[in-house]
């Protein structure tokens, strides 16, 4: 197309284009390194891993080289993306382990030569690093409000706004839902007196989250594409840390609905549950501090205490 | 009851299958990735009062302030609805005022007046020289959280959607689109990944934004589609709550966008064919703070969390002398009269917030071309909330 324009042509600036490496202030340099991304199909089927190899630039996110390697080298590589900022909390997945949003985690930051990249733990994955997010959302009301009153007084509001609001911040991605021991299954703590009397048989926090956790990811080996995957809506033992963090907030936004909604939080698979790993407090990318709500609403609960 | 098949899984698209279910068609929607994750995903979330484009693009800024109206009532919860400022920093701007404000009025867009001592009342981050002001009802949305609704409720109506699954091909026969050719990209219960299939079809509507050239190719017809990308920066802490806009013709760098716990700045604008290649030039991402950061000056010194780009779906006019008077207002196109190839509707350009509008008259043309009397309902219509997605 010839009046194609690679690059804002009006700006001061722009003699710097697109495509000529602007000088300085980065004196980061791409580097080759070797991406290792988790494919399986549904319930985790045939799981393996596959090795990119490619230049990563100091700038690129992890969602950068993704989008990358999906238009330039595989199609069929499956991942969630939307807002590439931080907002849409749909990018979630592990990296090197951890829970992180692929959107905001600079590749070159990370400083290892191997990436590793697999789905969100205690969800069931659909595919890749997809995972499926309704048995998040099966323990969210969708009727619960999103916004909420800005923190910091302000010396004014503009003409028709009776005060300045701001959305929730949670993003709803997943990311503790996935690092909390109790919802992966990696729990090793005792069981707590209430677990073990909801569980007949003596067995360890672990083996009963592991249950759960397998309940929850759709069969796992046996199921094959053709068999119905369990229903990953099934209660859990534990609903997790977003649902409660929500749950909190939703009261805070409704304090005359108090006891309607602590019961919620107080019922058999509610904060009870917690041991206060404050692992999801720690993967929260959002400035949420789950494990903070489920210690309000224990308080509020009348407990306090394991 | 006729099916419609619609290409793209964006906002447009949302939008259309809802509007489509309300007034009694059978809907499919088939998307290659994830749903929004083309532009309407990643635009800066603000939902215009159509000021920006009042004096240059004034079909724009109209169709801005009807759908903000709407959408706040619509999707409330997707909303920080604290208003916006436009700012004049110099003579050039003061000049631009008396116009913007007449153009704005033109437009039915309301505005009102503030000395700069009462700009940094509402907002005390602005610059020092800031020499007037200007309130107009923008606010900020979640783009994920606007358009899923939409989505929601078109589902629990009844539309089929399938994302992770391409279209490979449009079915033609005697003039006449039959159907569509597909490859499922995510394994799930339509089978493997990589297997491909039909689905039959009585129109298929074109909603791919700025991959809307590369479906019409697919049907051997042509639409004048343009991507043109810009480069959006969000910065760490909310530096306003009032979303701010340079008082001047629409550039660069002359928008600032408060969300959540950060700050989006933006943007600049190039133009591209290829919407799956979108550089983020470093220099780009500086412009963007400095510009902004004159308006307030916290921008320069916060952290950056994320630059990325988005590739708006334009509608191509080789006259516009800059990339930025390309008119944002939509078409749609009726392959039947232009190309022979009846059953072919492709919606090209708009914004992400005239999702609803644009949705509304490519669903009024598919009324008129299968004779069904039906009048579009989603202006007063209640949308589930977006949670609700992940119950439909």
């Amino acid at each position: 197309m010839s009046d194609t324009v690679r690059t804002a042509p009006e700006s001061p600036d722009a003699a710097a284009s697109a495509s000529s490496v602007s000088p300085a202030p980065e004196p980061q340099q791409a580097r080759m390194l070797t991406v290792r991304v988790q494919r399986s199909g549904p319930g985790e089927a045939n799981a393996r891993f596959d090795d990119y190899r490619l230049s990563v630039g100091p700038e690129d996110s992890v969602l950068d080289v993704l989008d990358r390697i999906r238009v330039e080298t595989d199609p069929t590589l499956v991942y969630r993306h939307s807002c590439h900022h931080s907002s849409c909390g749909t990018c979630a997945m592990r990296i090197n382990g951890r829970e992180r949003l692929a959107c905001i985690t600079r590749m070159l930051a990370l400083g290892s030569d191997v990436v590793t990249l697999e789905p969100l733990r205690s969800l069931p994955v659909l595919g890749d690093l997809m995972v499926d997010m309704r048995p998040m959302f099966a323990h969210i009301d969708p009727d619960w409000g999103y916004v909420r009153p800005v923190e910091k007084a302000s010396t004014g509001v503009p003409h028709g706004v009776a005060r300045y609001t701001r959305l929730e911040n949670c993003i709803e991605c997943g990311a503790c839902m996935s690092a909390c021991p109790v919802s992966n299954g990696t729990d090793d703590m005792p069981p707590t007196a209430a677990q073990a009397a909801q569980h007949a048989a003596p067995q360890s926090a672990r083996q009963v989250a592991r249950q759960a956790a397998s309940q929850a990811a759709q069969g796992t080996d046996e199921s094959l594409a053709s068999a119905p995957p369990a229903d990953p809506l099934a209660a859990p033992m534990f609903i997790g840390p977003a649902p409660l963090a929500a749950l909190n907030r939703e009261l805070a936004r409704h304090p005359e609905r108090r006891e309607e909604l602590l019961h919620i939080g107080k019922g058999p698979h509610g904060e009870r549950h917690c041991r206060r790993h404050m692992a999801c407090s720690r993967a929260c990318p959002s400035g949420v501090y789950p494990a903070k709500d489920i210690m309000d609403l224990r308080m509020m609960h009348g407990g306090g205490k394991d | 009851m006729e099916h419609i098949a619609i290409i793209g899984g964006g906002g447009t698209a949302a939008a259309l299958a809802h509007d489509l279910i309300l007034r009694g068609f059978s809907v499919a929607i088939y998307e290659r990735g994830e749903f929004f994750s083309g532009a309407t995903g990643r635009h800066h979330g603000l939902l215009h009062s159509g000021a920006r484009y009042a004096v240059h693009d004034p079909e724009a800024a109209r169709e801005c302030i009807e759908e903000n109206m709407i959408l706040r009532r619509l999707v409330p919860q997707a909303m920080e609805q604290n208003e916006g400022l436009f700012v004049a920093l110099d003579d050039e701007d003061m000049a631009y005022r008396q116009r913007l404000k007449e153009a704005c009025a033109a437009s039915g867009i309301p505005t009102r007046d503030y000395t700069p001592e009462q700009a940094r009342r509402l907002e005390p981050g602005l610059a020092d020289t800031v020499l007037a002001a200007m309130q107009v009802p923008d606010a900020a949305f979640d783009a994920w959280r606007l358009a899923l609704p939409f989505l929601a409720t078109a589902r629990a109506g009844g539309a089929t959607i399938h994302n992770f699954t391409e279209v490979v091909g449009i079915d033609v026969q005697d003039g006449a689109v039959r159907g569509l050719r597909l490859r499922t990209l995510a394994e799930d219960a339509h089978g493997a990944r990589g297997r491909e299939w039909s689905a039959p079809a009585d129109m298929v509507v074109n909603a791919a934004g700025a991959w809307a050239g590369r479906v019409a190719a697919l049907a051997g017809v042509h639409v004048p589609i343009q991507p043109g990308p810009g480069v959006l920066v969000a910065i760490e802490g909310r530096v306003t709550n009032m979303v701010i806009n340079r008082m001047r013709k629409a550039s660069e760098g002359d928008i600032i966008v408060p969300q959540r716990r950060l700050s989006v700045l933006g943007t600049s604008m190039w133009l591209t064919d290829d919407p799956d290649h979108l550089d983020i030039p470093p220099e780009h991402v500086q412009r963007m703070v400095r510009l902004c950061s004159e308006m307030v000056p916290a921008c320069a010194g916060a952290a950056i969390r994320s630059a990325w780009s988005a590739a708006r779906p334009l509608i191509g006019n080789a006259d516009a002398a800059r990339p930025q008077e390309i008119s944002r207002t939509f078409d749609c196109y009726d392959h039947g009269t232009r190309d022979d190839v009846s059953g072919l509707l492709s919606i090209i350009g708009g914004k992400g917030m005239t999702l609803r509008a644009m949705a509304e008259k490519t669903a009024d043309i598919i009324c008129r071309l299968t004779g069904r009397d039906a009048t579009c309902r989603t202006r007063e219509t209640p949308l589930l909330p977006a949670r609700a997605f992940y119950r439909s």
